[in-house]
């Protein structure tokens, strides 16, 4: 009989013959380890620094939140094909890894219209009964009183 | 393989997956896990975007440091970095080098932990808790709000009159420090809290209520968000204690001249009721009062005519009307003093507020949205250190074998778990620290 057992993972057909074939190719060499190191902590502060940027964060919180996450699915691309080596498997990753993905995108995406942005379009009575928005006139002039019966004035000028 | 007996058998050769079973499996689990976690963002993007706009803190409203989760983030990916090593030297059967770049893991994922419980006790530390009993979080600066702002100074101020009666009987008194933090509470209680009471209770107009009320949520717990405008906000706060504070000199001068003629009206009632025999003496009020009082009952036992006790009750009930007139005032004038003092600390107290510097007190602060930002910030953490401590685990149950080339499948396995975890880090990182 063979010296292999059927069953033995590392058996031939069990794609280790194939990792073997691939450290010829020299496809994880430390090299590209650190590179992918370096890559990502790079991202890690450009996210930082649109975070910690006040003026965009006033102006355009949606581009801001947007470029962090841009950031946040570049550097988990880069953990995910380098590190977990899904660069250099075979097709069985597209089964494992798409649909899940799509389905979580999908979701995600889907809740923001939906629900992230519903208070876009609250009524006044509404506002009643939700917490304070932080409001600049509050703060202010004592005397003037127009504006604090109707908090929702304000609501537009604010991050939606 | 061709026997006779077999011929006539046909055998189909079913070409197995091009992977290793156990990483199958790992890669099933981490589809799930994809599933889970992308479930738990899309709760923190309902509970997040839901409230509304404008009202989720600032992380230095909630005491949450960017630079710690940076730092975070950092020591995962060295993490990953040293793990994908740990499997490179493995393949390359360098046990002793897998080892080490494991241990490295290891440590690397304490350190996670570790800075994770270091912020988790930063919260616990300033009252910012997922849940009532012990978070101190409110939502709106209202009545409720100034109510359990009063109930918590009250509870302490009683706990340590209690304490001081106590000691009193066994000839000792208060520490320093104790009859320090009583004399604070008692000014708390009447100068901070009280007079925003009266104030939210005598107002006519119910912006100006909110506006009190508002103003106290301020002193003990200013989120002032960071961006432009925040400086605007600061500076009309302090503006309102100005405007505040010259509007109770002018009436502490109203009241002060009120005061004044009071007196003097006492003064002449007293000389006015003064018994003839008794008219010269300059007697201080309180004294003449006293002898005024005895002086009816004197006077019927010594049979003097009736009408003139008539008139003298009645200037004396006068005097009594005044008198309640002039404790009024004082207690006003004190009232308004205790005020003034007060906002000099408020002015003094603008950038961290009472709740800062009186942190002994446990005073509880106004963050709006706040206890959902507590809610999603220790559930979705809390996930991920809960994967974050199976890692640990599984990296310890990985260095009780010799990581030669054999073992490599195991530490291919475990590294796609811990770079999983990394990767879910990735998008909490932005997600919870810089939104």
């Amino acid at each position: 009989m063979a010296e292999h057992h059927p069953f033995d993972p590392r058996s031939p057909g069990h794609g280790y013959e194939a990792e073997a074939t691939d450290q010829e190719h020299g496809h994880a060499g430390t090299g590209k380890y650190v590179a992918v190191f370096i890559a990502l902590c790079v991202l890690t502060a450009i996210s930082f620094a649109v975070g910690n940027w006040p003026t965009l964060r006033h102006s355009a919180p949606g581009a801001m939140w947007a470029m962090m996450m841009a950031v946040s699915c570049a550097k988990a691309m880069l953990v995910i094909l380098f590190f977990m080596h899904l660069m250099w498997e075979a097709n069985w990753k597209y089964v494992l890894t798409i649909p899940s993905a799509m389905m979580s995108i999908f979701l995600l995406l889907m809740l923001i219209p939906d629900i992230g942005r519903r208070t876009d379009r609250y009524s006044e009575e509404r506002w009643l009964y939700a917490a304070e928005p932080e409001e600049k006139n509050e703060h202010g002039d004592e005397t003037e009183h127009g504006n604090h019966d109707h908090p929702e004035h304000d609501h537009g000028k604010q991050k939606h | 393989m061709s026997h006779g007996h077999h011929a006539a058998v046909k055998l189909h050769y079913q070409p197995a997956l091009p992977l290793g079973r156990g990483k199958l499996c790992l890669w099933l689990f981490l589809s799930t896990e994809i599933m889970f976690f992308a479930g738990l963002i899309g709760t923190y993007i309902v509970l997040r975007f839901g409230v509304p706009a404008g009202t989720w803190p600032a992380p230095h409203d909630v005491h949450l440091q960017e630079y710690v989760g940076a730092f975070n983030t950092f020591v995962l990916i060295c993490s990953s970095v040293t793990i994908v090593l740990a499997l490179e030297a493995s393949k390359q059967n360098n046990a002793g080098l897998a080892k080490f770049w494991m241990i490295l893991t290891f440590a690397l994922g304490c350190v996670f932990l570790g800075v994770k419980g270091y912020e988790y006790k930063e919260k616990f530390k300033h009252g910012i808790y997922p849940a009532k009993p012990h978070s101190r979080i409110y939502e709106k600066a209202d009545l409720y709000y100034v109510q359990g702002v009063r109930l918590t100074l009250a509870s302490q101020r009683d706990a340590l009159t209690a304490r001081q009666g106590r000691l009193q009987q066994e000839g000792k008194s208060l520490s320093e420090r104790e009859a320090e933090d009583l004399a604070t509470l008692n000014d708390l209680l009447a100068n901070l809290v009280q007079w925003t009471e009266l104030k939210a209770v005598r107002e006519q107009d119910t912006v100006m209520r909110r506006l009190a009320i508002d103003k106290m949520a301020k002193a003990i717990y200013p989120h002032w968000h960071i961006g432009p405008g925040t400086d605007e906000i600061k500076d009309a706060y302090v503006a309102s204690l100005v405007r505040e504070e010259e509007q109770i000199e002018k009436d502490l001068v109203t009241v002060k001249d009120d005061l004044q003629k009071a007196q003097q009206e006492k003064a002449n009632l007293e000389k006015q009721a003064a018994p003839p025999e008794k008219a010269a003496s300059d007697a201080p009020s309180n004294a003449t009062l006293v002898a005024l009082q005895n002086q009816p009952a004197a006077g019927q036992a010594g049979g003097s005519p009736a009408p003139d006790a008539e008139q003298r009750s009645k200037v004396l009930a006068q005097i009594g009307k005044l008198q309640e007139r002039i404790d009024g005032l004082n207690t006003e004038q004190a009232r308004m003093q205790g005020r003034t003092k007060m906002i000099e600390l408020l002015k003094e107290e603008k950038d961290d507020g009472l709740a800062h510097k009186y942190a002994q007190f446990h005073l509880p602060m106004v963050i709006p949205s706040g206890n959902m930002w507590a809610s999603t910030y220790f559930l979705l953490t809390g996930f991920h250190a809960l994967h974050v401590l199976v890692g640990l685990i599984a990296f310890v149950l990985v260095l009780l074998y010799r990581l030669d080339h054999t073992k490599s499948h195991i530490l291919e396995n475990t590294g796609l778990y811990w770079h999983f975890v990394d990767l879910v880090w990735i998008f909490l990182f932005p997600l919870l620290y810089l939104f």
